[in-house]
């Protein structure tokens, strides 16, 4: 069977996931609410506690997507590195990686866009509503980054 | 000497579990044991919280049934406050319970459960899964996908969000359905009506083709209960409860769910976090009864919508005679009839005004310190039991979910299916997807009956009667 391609992929997709009572877990849903409130014109924002697999269908409809997700033990600072689909041989129950939703948006809905996964450094992922400072600091870096990349002005780092 | 088969982990299962497999000195499988090896101990940290707070912890259970907490919980604290909440409330909080429902048991079918049988019990587990299912059936994978996206559509229309929506309260909910919203529900219906028949074509070949599965996938006499209307139609989120057996007769009906405690026991085991509940009428384990799809097919004499009735009549004969339909491979189907039935109630709703009220809360301080909430969820009936002090502080939370009741029933599932594949010493390849299979009818969800988080890898033991581990394997 042939995927049904989508029209025409268009706009940039921030999907900001993780989970919001988790303090700093909830850091990408969080970017993504403030990036939503921005109405930037051609960029949408989803926030969410898990990938689901039918997230793929609106990944496969934007032209670019930005995973946004809060990293612990890793570097300090605020980071963007591009993505490319999972091995398609990869398990996938109710929940996805970034990587198994662009194969899935791939396979399926016809279309993986071009994709980047932008970690933000959490500090404290105890039980909380409130981001750390250190973390709150990190949603700057994040929001400049999704605007840069959304006028065109990409910022590459190193594949995943 | 006796042996002693364990799969662990357990794949494509919410959670993780390993199962037993216990050999007698003929080297024939005497019993089988699922375990649960995971602890969440959510009952004992809520203890403490005020019970408002409830609505929004417990759906944290669970990334797949949510919903199911949620409204189980708000009921509860609509009990402890005494109120009977507006119909409008009870109409949207049964609104966002289909939409669990279809988007829950299209994931099971078609991401978890199809490419077992679509793509065949000896294709490598490696290429037996969703992609596996794309490279064979791209149009069929999507069509799944979507049918879920249709569920979460409806959730996400009431509760603002997908997962976790902190919508539905003691007392009612916190929004109506806005004309958008029933505009965009109403847009997916074509749709869902089209892939709901392209998976009981599919199904219904399967059906044709797994004979033999479905005479050996745990095919056993035992209970089976439900919620109910009062003259026996399907029930998803009101009604009391009924039990039947094996034979199709009832047993006892009308049960009050709030009183499940009378009818209902909680046996333990050392070796699982599971808990066993069993009929207490007939004692443990021969109180052993089913619940979900299967379960609330059994129980119902009508599903209460005009398709859905029709699929149902053809679900009954494959019982004999008025006998209940005892084969939890047949989970699948009936999983395919009550989607069936939520989208005919989601299209009879959206006519409702009702839907549109801004009646939707009643409030109430603690007038009683004892609150049961009970619902449908996808896997079966949900039990949310809160006792609260004056202040309205959790002294005590009980929660029963869908997956603990039907343990003892995969236990009787994996010992049947290992009997006919083990002979000897050998875990044979085949036995080993079919018994993943057989718990996967079930569509357990480990986190919500343990109260656990993670995948669900599977384990599996061949233990002798000295207790020896004969042979092991784990994947996943």
């Amino acid at each position: 069977m042939t995927p049904v391609l989508p029209k025409s992929p268009s706009g940039l997709l921030v999907i900001g996931y993780g989970n919001t009572l988790r303090r700093d877990d909830g850091v990408g849903p969080r970017v993504a609410d403030a990036i939503a409130a921005l109405a930037l014109p051609g960029v949408h924002a989803l926030a969410c506690p898990l990938l689901t697999p039918e997230l793929a269908d609106p990944v496969s409809r934007a032209r670019v997507a930005i995973f946004v997700d809060a990293a612990v033990d890793a570097p300090l600072e605020v980071q963007m590195r591009k993505l490319a689909p999972a091995d398609t041989s990869q398990i996938m129950a109710h929940a996805a990686s970034p990587a198994t939703l662009l194969a899935l948006a791939r396979d399926v809905f016809g279309h993986a866009p071009e994709a980047w996964l932008l970690t933000i450094p959490a500090e404290d992922i105890g039980i909380g509503e409130e981001l750390s400072a250190f973390t709150r600091r990190g949603v700057e870096s994040a929001m400049e980054e999704i605007k840069r990349l959304g006028s065109g002005e990409r910022s590459p780092g190193p594949p995943l | 000497m006796s042996q002693h088969i364990v799969i662990d982990p357990v794949t494509r299962i919410e959670g993780h579990a390993k199962i037993s497999i216990f050999m007698d000195d003929a080297g024939n499988v005497s019993d089988a044991e699922f375990h649960v090896v995971e602890f969440r101990g959510f009952e004992k940290f809520c203890e403490g919280r005020p019970y408002s707070e409830m609505p929004g912890i417990t759906p944290r259970i669970c990334g797949i049934c949510p919903v199911s907490h949620l409204l189980a919980s708000a009921k509860a604290g609509d009990a402890i406050m005494a109120v009977s909440i507006p119909p409008a409330a009870d109409k949207l909080r049964r609104l966002m319970n289909l939409g669990q429902i279809i988007q829950s048991h299209a994931l099971s079918f078609f991401h978890l459960s199809a490419p077992d049988f679509l793509l065949g019990w000896d294709t490598p587990q490696a290429k037996r899964n969703v992609f596996g299912l794309i490279a064979a059936n791209t149009d069929l994978a999507r069509a799944g996908i979507r049918l879920r996206q249709f569920g979460q559509e409806i959730i996400a229309v009431l509760g603002g969000q997908k997962i976790h929506p902190a919508w539905a309260v003691p007392g009612g909910v916190r929004s109506p359905l806005t004309e958008a919203g029933r505009t965009r529900i109403r847009a997916w219906l074509p749709e869902a009506y089209a892939t709901t028949k392209i998976a009981f074509d599919l199904f219904k070949k399967t059906m044709d083709t797994h004979k033999k599965e479905i005479q050996i996938f745990g095919n056993f006499p035992s209970l089976f209960m439900g919620l109910v209307e009062p003259d026996g139609t399907w029930e998803h989120h009101g009604g009391k409860i009924r039990f039947t057996d094996s034979s199709g007769s009832i047993i006892a009906d009308q049960l009050d769910p709030q009183k499940y405690y009378e009818y209902i026991g909680e046996s333990v085991q050392s070796s699982s976090y599971l808990k066993s509940p069993y009929y207490t009428p007939l004692g443990f384990p021969d109180g052993m009864y089913r619940v979900g799809p299967l379960a609330r097919l059994n129980v119902a004499e009508q599903m209460g919508t005009p398709k859905a009735d029709a699929e149902l009549k053809k679900f009954k004969k494959l019982g004999r005679g008025r006998s209940a339909v005892t084969s939890s491979f047949l989970y699948h189907y009936a999983r395919l009839i009550e989607i069936l039935a939520c989208i005919e109630r989601v299209e009879a709703a959206m006519d409702d005004a009702d839907l549109l009220s801004e009646e939707l809360r009643a409030d109430a301080g603690i007038n009683s310190l004892r609150g049961v909430g009970v619902s449908e969820a996808p896997r079966g009936t949900l039990f949310h039991d809160y006792t609260v002090d004056r202040d309205g502080l959790l002294r005590k939370v009980n929660l029963i979910v869908a997956t603990g009741q039907n343990n003892l029933a995969m236990n009787q599932t994996v010992a049947q299916i290992a009997r006919y594949y083990v002979k000897g010493n050998k875990i044979p390849e085949p036995m080993l997807n079919r018994v993943e299979h057989g718990i996967r009818c079930y569509d357990p969800c480990l986190s919500c009956s343990t109260h656990a988080v993670g995948q669900m890898p599977l384990h599996v033991q061949l233990i002798a009667p000295d207790g020896t581990v004969l042979n092991e394997i784990a994947c996943g």
